[in-house]
């Protein structure tokens, strides 16, 4: 059976979606059984959605840049 | 692939063609200069001079890749630039050891993720992404940034910054370890 290790591995690296069905059934049935590997997957989610909501741009920026940008 | 259509109209300047690329790339360019930590002001200064850039060089543009790739590139050069950070190589970094301390010899957590629910829960948690996003070294931050926050694929990413897909696997892991290694330090642990 895939360890916590290689499994905490393969999340970090993003490389889940190019690994071969068996692993990622594997890396599925781990994570179904494991509570500490599926926190971290869990929290790799918590911390992608909260890196989202750093700096969005008020409504006016593409407009200003546009005006700038046009007067070159 | 750009559109040639698109391509066309903006080598002869079309100004509907640069409102329409401005519109189509401003803001995602936008959020990945300030998640790279570049301050409000300067994250708009960096996006016009990535435009300038783009206009300037437009012509040696074959339209090969997508024009937001390109753009994306420009960006990462210029953001390098002002920061004036070194692509280091950093084939040994000491998170990877913090990493495998976290196991056994048999692969098993010996020291397990902390639950950190109470920060996730928190108003404070995006304070607290930007202020560990900070200690990120550079080529770590931009593979997140772009990954995460903009939500590209491998491929597209590897483009931009010019890595190798194993190398872009290493900047991703050591980026997400160091970031949540960051958040349990904060002492939001249970």
């Amino acid at each position: 059976m895939i360890s916590c290790r290689n499994v905490s591995k393969l999340l970090m690296e993003d490389r889940l979606a190019s690994q071969s069905r068996w692993t990622r059934m594997q890396v599925r049935l781990h994570l179904a059984m494991c509570d500490l590997c599926s926190r971290l997957a869990r929290q790799l989610e918590q911390i992608r959605s909260a890196a989202r909501q750093v700096g969005d741009a008020d409504p006016g920026l593409e407009e200003r840049l546009i005006r700038k940008l046009s007067g070159r | 692939m750009t559109p040639p259509v698109l391509l066309e109209r903006l080598r002869r300047r079309d100004p509907e063609a640069l409102a329409e690329a401005v519109r189509d790339h401003a803001r995602p360019l936008y959020r990945a200069a300030r998640a790279l930590g570049f301050a409000e002001p300067e994250a708009e200064d960096l996006v016009q001079d990535v435009f300038t850039i783009f206009l300037e060089k437009l012509d040696g543009f074959e339209g090969r890749s997508q024009l937001r790739t390109w753009l994306f590139g420009i960006l990462h050069r210029k953001a390098m630039e002002r920061r004036r950070a070194a692509w280091v190589d950093d084939r040994a970094d000491p998170i990877d050891e913090v990493f495998e301390s976290r196991f056994d010899a048999n692969g098993k957590w010996s020291r397990p993720p902390a639950d950190l629910e109470r920060l996730f829960q928190s108003k404070e948690l995006g304070q607290a992404i930007r202020g560990c996003m900070d200690g990120l070294p550079a080529n770590q931050r931009e593979a997140f940034v772009l990954r995460e926050v903009e939500g590209m694929e491998t491929d597209e990413i590897c483009k931009i910054l010019d890595v190798s897909v194993t190398n872009f696997g290493v900047l991703m892991h050591r980026a997400r370890a160091r970031l949540r290694e960051c958040l349990e330090s904060k002492g939001w642990k249970k």
